[in-house]
């Protein structure tokens, strides 16, 4: 391979902040032409904010960025994009009633006695570039007509067509099928053997390692492990994404042998398929697998919001099948949404407002709210889970993360949930917040609840479970304990591979 | 002093005393008896539409019909009464039913058939005083009945009527969205649709409600409107939405839904008649108060989108710390 003594682009000590939090902690990057470069972490390990650094859309604390040995300041995306540097994020910035070539030459479409858009030439050019990319491609189609592939390839030859000489992929294979994933590969070793910098970011470990030169690690905003130390091996990375495991944990066994819920061949249009297993009282049964696996699509199945065209299920040994939210929450289902700030609260209201909301008929006869009610139960769940006690008069807006997580689980536990379905409940908080977050499913267990929960932290699924189903393509392939699985083998499992069963000391 | 400027009312109460006190500066007669008590007999029917209003906007949504609607039931009013012979109280009854129907067809345009508020109801202003056109030759229909401007006019206990219809009507709405789960769901959905739903609200028939709701304050402003002038007349309430939609946004109601208190919405509905009252009384054009109108409208909306900036700068003011300048009301 061809690694230069100078690296193309470099990012030398960088550090970011966002108000108390350090995101970035003094990372470095070396990024050379002709070199496919893998960026891996957790999330929350910063991944996010460094590429937002190297495309212009942040500016570092401290730290340089360098290119060719030369320090530069990219003030914005658009001073990034010039010098050459092309982001391809999750969200595409593409003009979907467009076509393909208007869409690779936005924003510089060539001209024609200084005014006209030049047309023939402007489709000439994108056909070029298509082809140089060795994917077909009508220039003419219009982009929203395409699959979600294609569009992303339109998207990597409006960076070929700016001259990029660094692309930087931001989880570019999430929503790609196995075949359209293998093709882009393809794309990235010819671009790469043209003599471009690839940064590749993405959660599918066993891919990067198909795919990469080299890889950086990062591990709560720091670098764990450097390119030049890495190895490229699936239980290297692993270890280093991830650290020790199990201190912060503090996991507590309730599970009881009595079936609260079970899940029989649920099927929905929605992907899912084949989907098995059975809750306890006093269990945590984990759902665990990559994005798009089917995980966030079993809790909608379960909550009445898709309907089932195949399966059934049970609840408390009687049929459960919700025709929508309504009958669920009535069954005594709760989910507390992977979006907490869209999905969940409303910044309109208190604490208690966002308390009572779910079971208002609780709070009085005849469809009327007495608010002393209200403020005697909210009160009470306030000092039951350890809510900050401000959450009475101030906007939920302006309480922490952690309180807020507490206030939606205190929604269901008013309105008398058993099975407590958690989508992703610690996703963006701290530390000290999650550790609360787990000592109330601790409580919720203790209670006798059953809790489904859904993250694509590993450590924690594997901590907090006592049993773990692993989705992977809208199928549910497995149930393990969780001593039988480690982070490896759940991650192998959840990208389709077996899970070899394997103890952890 | 600390404690008044905490509470939902300060805002609202202090653009009022500001504009009445302008006024009060420019003109002398503005403070004469005959004018204040012919403004509560001016701000009455806008206040009364404004509830309907409001609730539409809690949800998050948006009521362009009232003026139109007002105008189609005043024809209807007087035809009923005056053309149909039904008595008076009959054709009460036939106004408040239609203009429930009325919003009930803007709610399940809305709500059901998914097409956004700003255009239902634009449609139906469009159509509503359309159809009052049609009846009567598009003639007003004047002298309904002898006892109707007594439903204005009267008074009881020397309260003059107006003033007890906006009382008991705003106390009404007051108790409704404070202490019943439907007032409540109407500030959740405008809060978060989503989050609405995925708590068991439906949320659909929440906004249903407030449209339905929002039809009924508007068949009372109708007959109110009939009663004054003794008529009806398919040009009555031009205007009346923006007036009804200013008073809900000066008195705090924020456009993008869920945040809002009804009780100030009737002091943005004084806050507007007064402006208004006050460029008359000093002979300005009509012209040019629908274009102060429309730049209070514009002001109100800027202050509901600036009021992170507003909170920021009023809190580094006092000096006060932590303490947010917006809460709920709930």
């Amino acid at each position: 391979m061809a690694s230069l003594p100078v690296a193309l682009w470099e990012l030398e000590e960088v550090t970011k902040r966002f108000g108390g939090v350090v995101a970035n902690d003094r990372v470095s990057l070396r990024l050379f032409g002709g070199q496919i470069h893998g960026l891996l972490g957790e999330n929350g390990s910063g991944k996010s904010t460094l590429i937002k650094t190297l495309c212009g859309a942040h500016q570092p604390d401290s730290g340089r960025i360098l290119r060719g040995g030369q320090p530069v300041v990219l003030p914005d995306p658009i001073a990034a994009r010039r010098a050459g540097i092309a982001t391809v994020f999750q969200e595409f910035s593409l003009v979907p009633t467009l076509s393909v070539a208007e869409n690779v030459y936005l924003g510089r479409l060539p001209l024609r006695r200084g005014h006209q858009v030049d047309w023939g030439r402007m489709r000439e050019d994108a056909r070029r570039v298509l082809a140089t990319m060795a994917v077909t491609i009508d220039p003419g189609a219009v982009v929203g007509s395409l699959s979600v592939a294609n569009q992303q390839l339109v998207e990597i030859a409006k960076a070929l067509a700016a001259d990029a000489t660094m692309i930087v992929l931001d989880e570019p294979t999430a929503a790609l099928g196995i075949e359209e994933i293998a093709r882009l590969h393809a794309l990235l070793r010819r671009l790469r053997d043209q003599g471009r910098a690839i940064l590749y970011i993405s959660h599918r470990l066993d891919e990067v390692v198909d795919l990469v030169d080299v890889v950086t690690i990062l591990k709560n905003g720091r670098v764990s492990s450097p390119a030049e130390q890495s190895r490229i091996e699936l239980s290297y990375i692993v270890q280093s994404m991830v650290g020790d495991v199990g201190e912060h944990y503090p996991k507590e066994h309730h599970a009881t042998g009595e079936v609260l819920f079970r899940a029989q061949g649920l099927g929905t249009a929605n992907r899912i398929r084949d989907v098995s297993f059975d809750v306890r009282r006093g269990e945590v049964f984990g759902l665990g697998g990559v994005l798009g696996s089917g995980r966030t699509e079993v809790a909608r199945a379960l909550f009445g919001m898709d309907r089932l065209d195949a399966g059934s299920m049970e609840l408390r040994g009687m049929p459960f099948r919700p025709l929508g939210p309504p009958e669920a929450i009535r069954a005594g289902v709760a989910l507390v949404p992977e979006n907490r700030k869209a999905d969940g609260l409303f910044f309109n209201f208190t604490g208690f407002p966002n308390i009572s909301v779910a079971s208002l008929s609780k709070l009085g006869p005849y469809l009327t709210i007495r608010l002393k009610t209200e403020r005697q139960a909210g009160r009470g769940l306030v000092k039951d889970l350890d809510i900050t006690p401000t959450a009475e008069e101030r906007l939920v807006g302006t309480l922490s993360g952690g309180n807020q997580q507490k206030i939606v689980v205190a929604r269901w536990l008013f309105a008398d949930a058993e099975l407590f379905v958690l989508d992703e409940p610690t996703q963006g908080i701290d530390i000290g917040a999650k550790i609360a977050v787990y000592r109330l499913l601790n409580r919720l267990t203790a209670a006798g609840k059953g809790v489904i929960l859904i993250s694509a932290d590993h450590d924690e699924l594997l901590a907090m479970s006592d049993r773990i189903g692993i989705m992977s393509h809208g199928r549910l392939v497995g149930i393990h304990l969780p001593r039988e699985l480690n982070v490896t083998s759940l991650v192998r499992a959840s990208t389709g591979a077996v899970p070899e069963k394997e103890v952890v000391a | 002093m600390k404690r008044f400027l905490a509470t939902p009312f300060a805002g609202p109460l202090i653009a009022l005393v500001v504009v009445a006190t302008a006024v009060a500066l420019t003109t002398n007669r503005f403070l004469e008896a005959g004018n204040l008590s012919n403004l509560v007999l001016q701000v009455s029917i806008i206040a009364i539409v404004a509830i309907g209003s409001s609730f539409v906007i809690f949800t998050g949504g948006i009521d362009l019909s009232p003026g139109s609607m007002i105008a189609l039931l005043t024809m209807v009013f007087a035809l009923t009464v005056k053309m149909g012979g039904l008595p008076l109280s009959a054709g009460v009854v036939v106004v408040l039913l239609l203009g429930t129907a009325l919003g009930l067809v803007n709610g399940i345009l809305t709500a059901y058939l998914r097409i956004p508020s700003f255009i239902t109801t634009l449609a139906a202003l469009s159509a509503f005083r359309g159809i009052a056109f049609m009846f009567n030759n598009g003639s007003p229909i004047f002298s309904v009945s002898p006892h109707l401007e007594r439903l204005f006019y009267g008074k009881l206990l020397r309260v003059p009527l107006p003033l007890f219809y906006v009382v008991v009507l705003y106390a009404a709405a007051f108790w409704f969205l404070r202490n019943t789960a439907p007032g409540r769901a109407i500030y959740a959905v405008g809060g978060s649709a989503n989050a609405a739903r995925l708590s068991g609200i439906n949320v659909r028939r929440v906004q249903l409600l407030a449209f339905l709701l929002a039809g009924l304050t508007a068949a009372i402003g109708a007959v109110l409107m009939a009663a004054r002038l003794n008529s009806g007349s398919p040009n009555y309430g031009v205007g009346m939405e923006l007036s009804a939609i200013a008073a809900a946004v000066i008195g705090g109601a924020s456009l993008s839904g869920g945040r809002g208190n009804i009780v100030n919405t009737v002091l943005g509905a004084l806050t507007i008649v007064i402006v208004q009252n006050g460029l008359n009384l000093n002979a300005v054009p009509t012209s040019a108060q629908n274009v102060v109108v429309g730049a209070i409208i514009v002001l109100a909306v800027g202050i509901d989108m600036w009021r992170a900036e507003i909170g920021q700068a009023l809190s580094f003011l006092s000096n006060n710390k932590g303490e947010s300048p917006a809460r709920s009301t709930t």
